[in-house]
């Protein structure tokens, strides 16, 4: 007791320790309160029939069980799935290709890498708001100019696999930016000299390709997927804003689905445990890929 | 042999200028709809980029919204919230780095965890704090849950570690505080990685959605990207309105984006490879 009590007290006078409390003390409260707190605040809410009219009736994990057989939420998280599994592919080998563009021996890539990253300055509103002009059914952009070429209008946004469409293509238009500048980092690191070499051992474009540039760029393709899984997963805006998630809720993506149960039909503590389950999800992802990926560059 | 590289050459600049071009046409394709008068019938695509121009929209936008004051709002909102990141996340990281503390991993692992939270995720229970503390339709309540995010603590504490330990040690030496060193040594050591969070967070509280949109309810209180769609109705055949609207909104972004170009991309490139 008496050790313990005279050990606090040694780290009390310990100034260094009461200064780096005091530096830590702003974030540590808003990250407390906006961030971890809601987290907590969370599970205890999808633990209730939590809604405006009804709230905290403790119902233990019924909103769990719900959702299981809930097809809605099974149509929304394949949906998000579905968008995972289309554009991040997309967006990665996009931002690559751009980014192989930037740094080839072209003059002006300046100009090139300024007009592929433009979009991504752009509010999620005003690129959605371009898009739906864009792909607008009677005066659209790309209608007038099918109609131009000699083919018939388009319903882009009435046909399910055509909204699709329109949404991996505006999401990839919108983001790919980002990739590229990352990729054409990890490209501008590879030193002249392995080329040099390989091109006197009579090594094509493509080989050189193939086993410099790939291997020497690999962990930045590791972040890249990374952070364009996350991304992908909790897309919202754009569906919410050129689909509206039709046709019917075809497109509509998991995020969406909690928004309108929390949002619109007042039942937060449904919703919360909706959200829950891809907080989850994705953590184990994260976890996951970090190890895999951890496991694989340590190998070589 | 030299010809066949040279058609190659002319082969790869049509490409890549090509795609730049296509990857601008819609942006170029919002201004000159802005710029034409409304009513005009299209048959022809050329036509989008022909006169008659016209300014009259802006004019109706000017003083028949509340444009420029969702404009503000997002100003204010995404200015705040960078300068409290700023604040906020360089002294958590000063004290993680720098100072020399117990249980100075545990914290910065506290934080880690933190990152993998998307706010996506969390604005159900978020609005019903913010709705506790009598935030809803505030900048506080807007910008708050930006600040929260720990990616600026992480991508500083990693560039603190780089500053040299000698520098601080001879400073300590000469009887300077913890807090001169903070603000004379380390802070303007770090003006690269200060810029790039600050650039970051600026770009990604300006153009955050979701949140926004749940937490005003009243129009006045709108930030940009939830203001703009309001003017979207798809069964409306004249769109010159909404993208002058929309163009309004962009041309800020579009010219701050060509003046700092450099540091932004510089910027994007740390928070990516560090976070």
């Amino acid at each position: 007791m008496k050790t313990s009590l005279s050990k606090i007290l040694k780290f009390i006078k310990d100034s260094d320790s009461i200064t780096a409390v005091i530096f830590l003390l702003p974030f540590t409260i808003v990250y407390g309160m906006f961030l971890i707190h809601p987290i907590i605040r969370g599970f205890y809410m999808s633990l209730h029939e939590w809604t405006i009219i009804r709230q905290m009736d403790f119902i233990g994990l019924d909103n769990y069980r719900r959702l299981i057989t809930d097809s809605s939420f099974w149509e929304a998280a394949g949906n998000t799935f579905f968008f995972v599994i289309t554009s991040s592919p997309t967006i990665v080998i996009g931002g690559l290709i751009l980014a192989l563009i930037c740094n080839s021996k072209l003059k002006g890539t300046i100009i090139l890498k300024t007009a592929f990253f433009m979009p991504y300055v752009l509010s999620v509103a005003i690129i959605s708001l371009i898009m739906v002009y864009f792909f607008q059914p009677y005066a659209g952009f790309v209608n007038t100019f099918l109609v131009n070429i000699g083919l018939s209008r388009v319903q882009w946004l009435d046909t399910e696999s055509l909204a699709w469409f329109v949404l991996v293509f505006a999401t990839l238009w919108w983001t790919v930016g980002f990739n590229m500048i990352l990729f054409l980092s990890a490209l501008q690191d590879i030193p002249k000299s392995y080329y040099e070499a390989a091109k006197v051992d009579g090594a094509t474009r493509w080989q050189s390709f193939w086993n410099i540039t790939l291997p020497l760029i690999e962990p930045t393709t590791w972040t890249v997927v990374l952070l364009q899984v996350i991304f992908s997963s909790q897309v919202f805006a754009q569906m919410y804003l050129i689909t509206g998630g039709g046709p019917g809720t075809s497109t509509r993506p998991l995020i969406q689905y909690i928004y309108q149960t929390g949002f619109r039909r007042n039942n937060f503590g449904y919703g919360v445990s909706m959200a829950f389950v891809l907080l989850v999800v994705l953590t184990i992802f994260s976890l996951v890929f970090q190890y895999v990926k951890n496991r694989r560059l340590s190998d070589r | 042999m030299k010809e066949k590289s040279l058609s190659v050459r002319v082969a790869k600049y049509i490409v890549s200028y090509g795609l730049a071009i296509i990857w601008l046409i819609p942006i170029v394709w919002m201004l000159f709809v802005a710029l034409s008068e409304e009513g005009v019938v299209i048959t022809n695509f050329v036509e989008w980029f022909l006169p008659p121009y016209s300014l009259d929209s802006f004019a109706a936008i000017m003083f028949g919204t509340r444009l420029f004051r969702w404009m503000f709002n997002s100003i204010v909102v995404a200015s705040s919230a960078t300068f409290f990141v700023l604040l906020t996340a360089s002294m958590g990281a000063f004290a993680i780095s720098i100072i020399n503390f117990r249980f100075k991993e545990l914290v910065f692992t506290l934080f880690i965890i933190g990152i993998l939270v998307p706010i996506q995720v969390n604005v159900i229970p978020l609005y019903n704090i913010a709705q506790e503390m009598g935030l809803v339709n505030s900048y506080a309540a807007l910008a708050l849950p930006r600040i929260a995010i720990p990616l600026g603590v992480i991508i500083l504490r990693n560039f603190f570690d780089s500053i040299p330990k000698s520098l601080i040690e001879s400073a300590k030496i000469d009887g300077a505080s913890w807090f001169t060193i903070y603000l004379k040594i380390v802070l303007p050591l770090s003006q690269a990685a200060l810029a790039a969070v600050g650039i970051f967070t600026f770009i990604m509280t300006w153009n955050d959605f979701l949140w926004p949109l749940i937490i005003t309810t009243r129009e006045v209180m709108y930030t940009l990207p939830v203001g703009i769609p309001t003017f979207l109705d798809v069964f409306r055949p004249d769109y010159v309105i909404p993208m002058t609207v929309n163009m309004l909104a962009a041309f800020p972004a579009i010219v701050i984006y060509l003046i700092f170009q450099r540091k932004i991309i510089e910027g994007l490139k740390m928070t990516g490879i560090k976070g």
